[in-house]
């Protein structure tokens, strides 16, 4: 009599134990539609605003959110147990890099057809600003299919303090030759030319310089891992460029570009210890408790063209949204991801100024965004968007590590250009190979 | 029939008692142990459906991978550097504490503990600030006694990088182990110390010859713990302290694992590195107790 019950109760005990590890789906005939997003900058309120007015006027689809400043390490689990989302809010160059990893797999909805659907009375594509769709950022696999849709977007580029080079008499440099010669100046005030806060910072550098160097056709060689693309001239030059920026790094760069310390890095161009970085237009936010000297403000420029009047690119930041072919609800999704690009969702994005690539949103923009918008105004500056091509993971290698962590190498003196070159030779030649 | 089935009852019991622990061991330990080897043979980035065998290629790509060479170096020296300070210091500050009768020692062995039980965030962030170029603790005190050539950017040069590491690891473990080792200094009787200071034994003599030799068993124990330390903490303060730079000159055999499986898309790699580090672990292990084998002394 009592063994069974000894047992019974074990057995229960161990059930009540892994009960836990089990999840639950609720069915009462509506489509639930899941929904996880990257808590950025812009805060959670614009999407359960957004979700609230999609329930209203779609009362058959019941919307669930999961939002989080680390999002991929609370869906990646159930991901890898079969469970995903049915729609994503996350753009590439995070860390995790899940979206990058979901590109490689070819484990993306292909979302083309999305772009003639019709939005307001109109067809999405034509909704949209020119030249948002159709680069490596929207199609990873540089065809015409759009497996991406462009969320939001930012401009990115060198950020300084436009009080201090007024309060000096500085103009902003136009030229690498300009730049340098600034340096030069500033050293001999004791301000330095240049720092950044960690060295994946350096990306919209790189992507800038690299189509400021060769033309987009060069860029988009590098992007695609074009046979011998880093041995040419101008990756030569490009690192060249970069080289000697890096000499006037501030010192203080590589001790404080970690996790832990980088804000230290932002924190002297505040002190005016530093006259430039790299950065988007989210430092001001980031930043906006720290203390500053007199007269402090934020502006953004392009980088210097390489000659005097050449084209200046600006790294254009593109949060995307898409859907992982294994979702259950594609349709909805579909539908769903459609919505977002309504003049209803724009004008609550907006609110939180989320900056939707919408034709005609740049007139509505709040004075202090507008100025950092500008910037895509100026003579001879055009938008640059994408990143590295997508290819299958190749076990040991990361060229983006290559390119940017480098940097700390090169200014403590680890290392040469030309090691720098010959690594970033070999990381481009076997993703090639691999693509 | 009386004497057999008590016995067969109380063999039911235990295993029911037994069965809800040995289920989660199998399934939160055994199971993922052996998964982390099966997935070391195949090619997946952690998502798809289909992952994709691949033998020992992953192994074969191990050897050729300069920076897997680099990080394994850098495990070893961790583990060699914060094995030998933690131990030496820990065994000072224990013989000192108990045989030394120090004035205020339980507040002094309260200080040295509370490291242990800090996150590795706060010890990171401490850190930050002790090792801050401009004006962190440490530069600062070498500012103040000593010329400028003292100072160092103690977690940007990646030839000191390293040891900036592992002087956190140290700093954080020391108080675990001095506690350890008082525990079993404290058990050893008095009258072996009286009689050896009546043989004009010294405190160095007596602590070599006598307090050593009769706690071998407790450090032989904590040697091990020492490997797993030195492998899982490193991972942790890594992390949190540098992310493995500058330009991965931090980086250990964890997190660079860990790079390869969740950001590399490199799974199966990812894997074939713990393997790596399973497999080092354990070796070593087993030859540090091998080698330190001695007929256990009793009192």
């Amino acid at each position: 009599m009592k063994r069974p019950l000894v047992l019974a109760g074990a057995a229960i005990t161990a059930l009540a134990l892994l009960a836990g590890c089990g999840g639950t789906d609720a069915s009462d005939g509506k489509t639930t539609l899941s929904v996880a997003a990257l808590e950025g900058g812009y805060g959670r309120d614009m999407y359960t605003q957004v979700i609230d007015a999609y329930k209203k006027s779609h009362p058959g689809v019941e919307v669930t959110l999961q939002i989080s400043k680390s999002i991929e390490d609370e869906i990646s689990p159930n991901m890898k147990a079969g469970r995903f989302p049915d729609v994503v809010v996350l753009g590439q160059g995070r860390e995790a890099a899940l979206t990058e990893t979901l590109i490689k797999d070819r484990a993306l909805e292909d979302l083309t057809p999305l772009l003639t659907t019709t939005v307001d009375g109109k067809p999405l594509g034509e909704k949209l600003t020119d030249g948002i769709v159709g680069n490596l950022n929207t199609n990873p696999y540089g065809d015409d299919k759009t497996f991406l849709m462009p969320m939001y977007y930012a401009p990115t580029g060198l950020f300084y303090n436009k009080g201090l080079l007024a309060a000096k008499g500085w103009t902003v440099p136009a030229t690498w030759d300009e730049m340098f010669a600034l340096g030069d100046k500033a050293k001999a005030e004791g301000i330095a030319l240049f720092t950044y806060p960690t060295a994946g910072y350096l990306d919209s550098f790189f992507f800038a310089l690299l189509a400021d160097v060769g033309g987009e056709s060069f860029y988009t060689d590098v992007m695609t891992y074009r046979e011998g693309v880093w041995q040419t001239a101008q990756a030569r030059q490009a690192l060249d460029i970069t080289t000697r920026l890096l000499s006037y790094a501030a010192p203080t760069t590589v001790g404080y570009a970690n996790q832990q310390d980088f804000t230290k890095n932002q924190q002297s161009i505040l002190d005016n210890k530093a006259l430039f970085m790299p950065n988007g237009t989210w430092i001001v936010g980031e930043m906006a408790d720290a203390p500053r000297a007199d007269g402090f403000a934020w502006a953004l420029t392009p980088l210097p063209a390489v000659t005097a009047g050449g084209n200046r690119y600006i790294t254009t930041s593109v949060e995307s949204v898409w859907i992982p072919g294994a979702a259950k609800n594609k349709d909805a999704a579909r539908e769903f991801v459609a919505y977002l690009y309504s003049d209803e969702a724009a004008k609550i994005f907006a609110g939180s100024n989320a900056i939707q690539p919408l034709t005609g949103i740049a007139e509505t923009l709040p004075a202090e965004q507008a100025e950092f918008y500008q910037v895509y105004t100026e003579p001879g500056v055009a938008a640059l968007v994408g990143g590295f091509a997508g290819t299958p993971p190749v076990e040991g290698v990361d060229i983006k590590k290559t390119l940017f962590d480098t940097a700390n190498s090169i200014i403590s003196g680890d290392k040469t250009e030309d090691q720098w070159q010959a690594a970033l030779h070999e990381a481009s030649e076997k993703l090639r190979q691999a693509a | 029939m009386t004497l057999q089935r008590p016995r067969r009852g109380n063999g039911g019991f235990v295993l029911a008692c037994l069965l809800p622990a040995l289920i989660l061991f199998a399934v939160f330990m055994v199971l993922p142990t052996i998964n982390v080897f099966r997935m070391s043979f195949y090619a997946w980035s952690g998502f798809s459906p289909d992952p994709r065998f691949v033998g020992l290629d992953n192994f074969t790509r191990l050897l050729d991978d300069d920076n897997v060479i680099r990080a394994f170096q850098n495990t070893v020296t961790l583990l060699v550097v914060v094995t030998i300070v933690t131990m030496s210091a820990g065994l000072f500050l224990a013989a000192i504490m108990t045989r030394q009768r120090l004035r205020g020692r339980n507040l002094l062995r309260f200080v040295l503990y509370i490291p242990n039980v800090l996150s590795v965030v706060v010890i990171a962030a401490i850190f930050s600030a002790v090792y801050d170029q401009e004006n962190g603790l440490l530069n600062g005190v070498l500012r103040v006694i000593g010329p400028d050539t003292w100072q160092q950017v103690w977690l940007g040069d990646q030839k000191i990088v390293l040891y900036s590491v592992a002087i956190a690891m140290v700093w954080q473990s020391l108080g675990y182990y001095m506690v350890l080792y008082m525990s079993s200094m404290a058990s050893i009787p008095e009258e072996l110390y009286e009689a050896t200071a009546l043989d004009g034994a010294s405190a160095t003599r007596q602590f070599f010859d006598l307090t050593l030799p009769l706690i071998w068993q407790n450090l032989r124990t904590t040697l091990t713990f020492f490997i797993m330390s030195a492998v899982n903490l490193s991972f942790v303060l890594v992390r949190a302290m540098t992310g493995g730079g500058p330009d991965g000159s931090s980086e250990v055999l964890l997190s660079y694992m860990y790079k390869q499986a969740y950001t590399n898309s490199s799974y199966g790699y990812g894997m074939a590195i713990g393997v790596v580090i399973f497999a080092f672990s354990f070796l070593v292990s087993l030859l540090v107790s091998r080698a330190t084998r001695r007929e256990p002394l009793q009192f």
